[in-house]
Formats: structure tokens, C-alpha cells, sequence
């Protein structure tokens, strides 16, 4: 009877002190979730305000309304700025996904002298912060006339010309497709280019997804290169560069909500470039390919 | 179909890990030759080797006449099985059989009849439309077969196709492939490790060890007349009991005195001892497990044994025995030629007397392990 008792209350102890610990876990996680997202809502509330000239303390809007929306295509470049910003995006994605994957297949599958030392010299060069070279990268792109109006020309070869250095993670995916596919297909009469397209690109849509969707957001999200190329001339700049030079040149307490409504506009190329791709994160493409 | 000749191939990795060496071989037209060696006995860079996935550090790979050493695996014109079955996983079964064809931008109704006609004699046409990860280790490899079936190739490699399969679907693979290769006029070469698979599967054998080629041969041959011990030990399961023992010439005979025993060699093998002039020596004593036989305790040629291990595996009794000063040997008794009551005495601690079968025993050089009669 003793031992009955012993194991039915050591098994009550269990089940509640994993309840508990739950209980605290999920706590800790929404609050974090919840300091999160705050300042995004707050910017979401912000932007619907109307009549609004600057900070007022509150969170809802007292009278909701698209005021700063209008008022941001009508009296500023934005359109112009995100026009700018959404080409140099696909630009991006699409070279850098090229740059990118070309780098990390080579990487993970051909074997040469230079492959250990070459990847170890990118991996330190990656370390150094990227504005390094700025003075230089506006030195030469303004003898080449890639800066102020040109700049979203010149400022997509800035962020594709390294991102083959940006290989770590594509090559970590492909060094997990199993190398005898590649094999078979060589027997089977395909070229390593062959190879490539027709074999590791079908199985590898998570991470051509994700190396795209990184390409694409990179020019939203850049400021201090792009300021410094843009050069104050309106016809070049991206969103990050337009804003700010706007608010530099007004009030930012004036147009306080006008800036949340031009955030919340930047945000939807984004997420919505991610909501459309996402589906095709299929996981375990892989299944069946060999014997696990 | 095709001829393959390797001359003096030899493959180093990095500096000086050599995996192949001097190996020298001619295989046939339509002939079915099995590379067998333990792991990392070179046999699989071998294959890989003829298929184009490893560069050959020295020597040639002559596929009918034409050296290949520099050619891509695709402009080899081989086809390959691999272990892992190396299918596509995004391509329904149909597709992965269809893919080395749509490389070679076959038409259509081509590829279709191909296709369709390989499905058939391996019995995957229900699957065509199914993708790898919803078919069986079986069914998988079969698809792997029939993607290197379609193509007319000049030869069929084959790496260790039925590893990754569990016994019983081996065995039915096994005997697929040696009738597949009646409906196949091709050039076959099949990597195991299997020994079973070996002399089963091939005309000839070839059997490998750190590199090197030990032999040669049909499997009646390997397994008659082995070069040496190593491949006496690895053809034949359960491997042969090997020890060293003295070789006795008496008066015309031959005599082996295993453990104070006298057995005399009779037949075949007494003929060539005598007429390679071998007269009183020490030796190592190869005897198979089915060679050795019951004895009555008062004969000459007894040798008493205790038992170990007792395996009942139907058909035969396998006896794992040890001789008084510790060697450990294992006895291969037909079930039938036992009685129920020997049967029940064959236990655990229990003492048997047996002794060799004089016409069918191996005799080696306890120094270089080579065969003295080959």
C-alpha cells in the first residue's frame, strides 16, 4: 500500500510541477510576444489618425481615417522613393539568389585547392563591418556615375557584388543533399550545370525562398550606404533615405504620423512577398531520396 | 555492351593513402564480374573509378578499346546502381526512370515505350505515378534498376544495390538480378561485400583486400582453390577453421596431425602434393566447416572438442567447438544425418569427437599464407 501511495503521489507531483513550469514559461513568452509587437501597433494605430499634427500621448486615434496616407503619395516623392526601393529589391533578389547559390554549390560540392582557404578568407573579410569601404565604394561610383540619380543601379552592385561571401547557410542546406544524386545524375548523362538546375534547385525551394526573400528586403532596410550614395537628390533615393531626408528637413513632431503611415506602406511589399513564397517552404522535400 | 579492361590502375588519396593498386583486369563482353572485399578494401573506387565519380591516380579504364580516364561520367555511356538507391525525390517514379532519356532528348512516345517496358519486367508499372518516398526499400531499388535499365548502355555498374534491403527481400532481389541479366545483354560490375552475393551473381570474381587483387576467378574456383588464407577465410560462410599443424610424408602418404590426431589427405589433394614434391613441413590446415565430420572416439583421426555454441539453423547444425588447448573451430552438420538422441547430447559443455575430410583440405604456408598447391 505504502509503495501505491508513494508512486500515485509522485506521479500527482509531476503532472503538477510540469503545470506550473508551463504556466510560467507561457507567461514569460507573451510577454515578450507582447513588448514586440507593441511599437509595431503603436505605428499602425499611429498612422490612422487624422488630424493628428504630431505626438499625443495616446494610443488609439480619436477620429480613424486614411488622412496620412493620401497626404504621403500627395505631398512627398514616396511614390518615387518605394518605386526605387521595390526595383532595387527584385534587382537584388534576383542577382544575389544567382551570387548566392552558385557560390554555395560550388562550395559544398567541388573539391579544389583554394576551396578550405578561400572559405575562410570570406568568413574574416565578413566580419569587417561593411561602411568600411564607403568612402572608397562613393569614390569610385561617382567617377562611374552610378550616385545620385543613378544611385539604385550603383547601390544594387554594392549589395550583390559580395553576397557570394554570404554563403554559409545555402552551403550548410546543400551539404545535406546527398551527394550520390548528384552522382547519379552525372551517370545519367546530366552536366554540373545540369545537375544543379534540374536536381539540387527542385529540392532546395526553402533555401532559394529564403535567399531571395533576404535579396529582396535588403534595400528597404539600408540606410547609411544608400544616404551617403543618394547624395540628397530626390530622383535616387530609397524609402529609408527619402524619410529620414524628409523629416530632417520638416518637423518630426509635425509629421509624426505621416512617417507611422509611410512605415506601415514599407512593410506590406515585405510581408507580402513572404506571405506568397511561404507556401513553398515545403519541408522533407527530401524524403525518400535515399535511405535515411 | 562492351569490354572493360583496367591497366596498373591505382588510386591515391591526398598524398599517400593509396586505396587501389596494380590492378589489372579484362572483363569480357555480356560478362557478370563481382568486385567482393571487406570494407575499405578498395572495390567501390574501383567502380567508381570505371564510372567517372573518382579520378584515376595512374593506369587506364578501357571501356571497348576506348580509353576513358578523362572522360565525364555522361559521355561514358555507363549506367549505375547505387546503394542508397539515389533516386530523385521530386520526380514521380515514371520521371526518374525518364530522366536519363530526357537528357538525351528522346522523343516522347520513345521514352514512354522505355519506360513503360522496363516498369514491366521489374513489376513497378502500378508505381509510375507515385513519388520515390511512397515506395518501399524494395520498390525503390527496383526503380534505381529500371532508371539504369531504359538507357542502352555500354555498361552496368552495380554498388552494393541490396546492403540497404533486409534479408529476405535480398534474397528475392538477388535472384531477380541473376534473371534480369538474362533479359539485360550488357556488361556487369557488382561491388559487395556479401560473399552469398558473390558466387551467387558472377562469373567471376574478383576478390579485393587493402587494394589489392587477391584472386581471380569462377566461383567454383575461389572457393575450390583459394590463392591464399584471406580468401579461403572470406569465400564460404561459415568461414573456414584455419591452424597451424604439420604436414607428414610416410612412406608415399600424406598425413596432417591436427592436435595429436592423424588424418590421412586423400584424392586429389594427395596427388598434387606429390607431384609438387612437398614433403614434411609445418603448415596452416584449412578445413571448411561442412568438411568436418562425426568420429568415433577410438579412431586414430579423433579429435575431441568441447561445444561452445549451439546453432540450430533447420537444415544444419552449426557448432561452434574448442579444441583442448583453446583453438576454436566451427562444425557444419546436415540435420539430417543426425539422430534425434546425438541431437540432444549436442549441448553446451558437452564433449564431441570429430575429424577432416582428407580429399577436400587446404594447405598453406604459415609464412606468406599463400596456397601450396596453386
Amino acid at each position: 500500500m505504502k509503495t501505491e501511495n508513494k508512486i500515485k503521489k509522485s506521479g500527482l507531483g509531476a503532472r503538477a510541477s510540469r503545470r506550473i513550469s508551463n504556466t510560467i514559461i507561457y507567461i514569460v513568452l507573451i510577454a515578450i510576444t507582447l513588448t514586440w509587437l507593441f511599437p509595431f501597433f503603436g505605428i499602425l494605430m499611429e498612422s490612422f489618425k487624422v488630424n493628428e499634427k504630431g505626438m499625443d500621448g495616446e494610443l488609439f486615434p480619436e477620429v480613424w481615417g486614411f488622412d496620412n496616407y493620401i497626404r504621403l503619395f500627395k505631398e512627398t516623392d514616396f511614390l518615387k522613393w518605394f518605386i526605387n526601393t521595390a526595383l532595387m529589391g527584385i534587382a537584388t533578389a534576383v542577382f544575389q539568389t544567382f551570387f548566392v547559390l552558385s557560390m554555395s554549390y560550388t562550395l559544398s560540392r567541388l573539391r579544389f585547392k583554394a576551396r578550405k582557404p578561400l572559405m575562410n578568407l570570406m568568413l574574416i573579410l565578413g566580419m569587417f563591418p561593411g561602411f568600411l569601404t564607403m568612402i572608397l565604394i562613393y569614390k569610385v561610383f561617382s567617377e562611374a556615375g552610378l550616385t545620385m540619380e543613378m544611385a539604385p543601379v550603383g547601390l544594387v552592385i554594392v549589395y550583390c557584388a559580395s553576397s557570394g561571401m554570404g554563403y554559409y547557410i545555402s552551403k550548410g542546406f546543400f551539404d545535406t543533399i546527398p551527394k550520390t544524386l548528384d552522382e547519379a545524375a552525372r551517370v545519367d548523362g546530366a552536366t554540373r550545370m545540369q545537375v544543379f538546375y534540374k536536381v539540387i534547385m527542385p529540392l532546395s525551394g526553402s533555401i532559394v525562398i529564403y535567399t531571395i526573400l533576404m535579396g529582396f528586403m535588403a534595400p528597404w532596410g539600408d540606410f547609411m550606404l544608400a544616404s551617403y550614395i543618394i547624395h540628397e537628390n530626390s530622383a535616387g533615393m530609397s524609402v529609408a533615405v527619402g524619410m529620414f531626408e524628409w523629416l530632417s528637413k520638416t518637423m518630426l513632431n509635425t509629421n509624426y504620423t505621416m512617417f507611422c503611415a509611410a512605415g506601415v506602406i514599407v512593410a506590406i511589399p515585405v510581408t507580402a512577398v513572404f506571405l506568397a513564397l511561404q507556401k513553398y517552404y515545403v519541408e522533407g522535400v527530401t524524403g525518400g531520396a535515399v535511405k535515411g | 555492351m562492351a569490354n572493360v579492361k583496367l591497366t596498373n590502375v591505382k588510386k591515391i588519396y591526398g598524398k599517400d593513402t593509396v586505396a587501389v593498386q596494380d590492378f589489372n583486369l579484362e572483363i569480357a563482353d555480356m560478362e557478370f564480374v563481382v568486385f567482393v572485399g571487406p570494407s575499405g578494401c578498395g572495390k567501390s573506387t574501383t567502380l567508381r573509378m570505371i564510372a567517372g565519380l573518382e579520378d584515376i591516380s595512374e593506369g587506364t579504364v578501357e571501356i571497348d578499346g576506348v580509353v576513358v580516364n578523362d572522360l565525364q561520367p555522361r559521355d561514358r555511356n555507363i549506367a549505375m546502381v547505387f546503394q542508397n538507391y539515389a533516386l530523385y525525390p521530386h520526380l514521380t517514379v515514371f520521371e526518374n526512370m525518364a530522366f536519363p532519356l530526357r537528357l538525351k532528348k528522346m522523343p516522347q512516345d520513345e521514352v514512354y515505350k522505355r519506360v513503360v517496358n522496363a516498369a514491366e519486367i521489374l513489376g513497378i508499372t502500378e508505381y509510375l505515378t507515385r513519388k520515390p518516398r511512397a515506395l518501399s526499400g524494395g520498390q525503390r531499388q527496383r526503380v534505381a534498376i529500371g532508371r539504369a535499365m531504359v538507357r542502352d548502355s555500354k555498361v552496368f555498374l552495380m554498388d552494393e544495390p541490396l546492403s540497404n534491403l533486409d534479408a529476405k527481400l535480398r534474397n528475392q532481389m538477388r535472384a531477380e538480378i541473376i534473371l534480369l541479366r538474362q533479359k539485360i545483354d550488357t556488361t556487369f560490375i557488382y561491388v559487395t561485400h556479401d560473399q552469398t552475393e558473390a558466387m551467387t551473381l558472377g562469373d567471376r570474381i574478383v576478390i579485393m583486400k587493402d587494394g589489392f587483387i587477391q584472386q581471380v576467378g569462377t566461383p567454383t574456383e575461389v572457393f575450390d582453390m583459394p590463392v591464399n588464407l584471406f580468401v579461403a577465410e572470406f569465400i564460404g560462410a561459415p568461414k573456414m577453421n584455419a591452424f597451424k599443424t604439420n604436414l607428414v610424408y610416410e612412406d608415399g602418404k600424406y598425413y596432417v596431425t591436427p592436435y595429436g590426431a592423424k588424418i590421412e589427405v586423400t584424392g586429389k589433394k594427395a596427388d598434387m602434393l606429390r607431384e609438387r614434391n612437398i614433403t614434411s613441413r609445418e603448415i596452416i590446415l584449412g578445413v571448411r566447416p561442412e568438411h568436418v565430420n562425426l568420429a568415433d572416439k577410438a579412431d586414430a583421426s579423433a579429435i575431441p572438442c568441447t561445444i561452445r555454441v549451439n546453432e540450430m539453423m533447420g537444415s544444419e547444425l552449426h557448432l561452434h567447438v574448442v579444441e583442448d588447448n583453446g583453438d576454436k573451430l566451427i562444425v557444419r552438420i546436415p540435420t539430417v544425418s543426425l539422430e534425434d538422441e546425438q541431437r540432444k547430447e549436442m549441448v553446451y559443455g558437452s564433449t564431441i569427437y570429430i575429424t577432416f575430410e582428407g580429399k577436400v583440405m587446404h594447405f598453406f604456408d604459415p609464412e606468406t599464407n599463400e596456397n601450396l598447391l596453386t
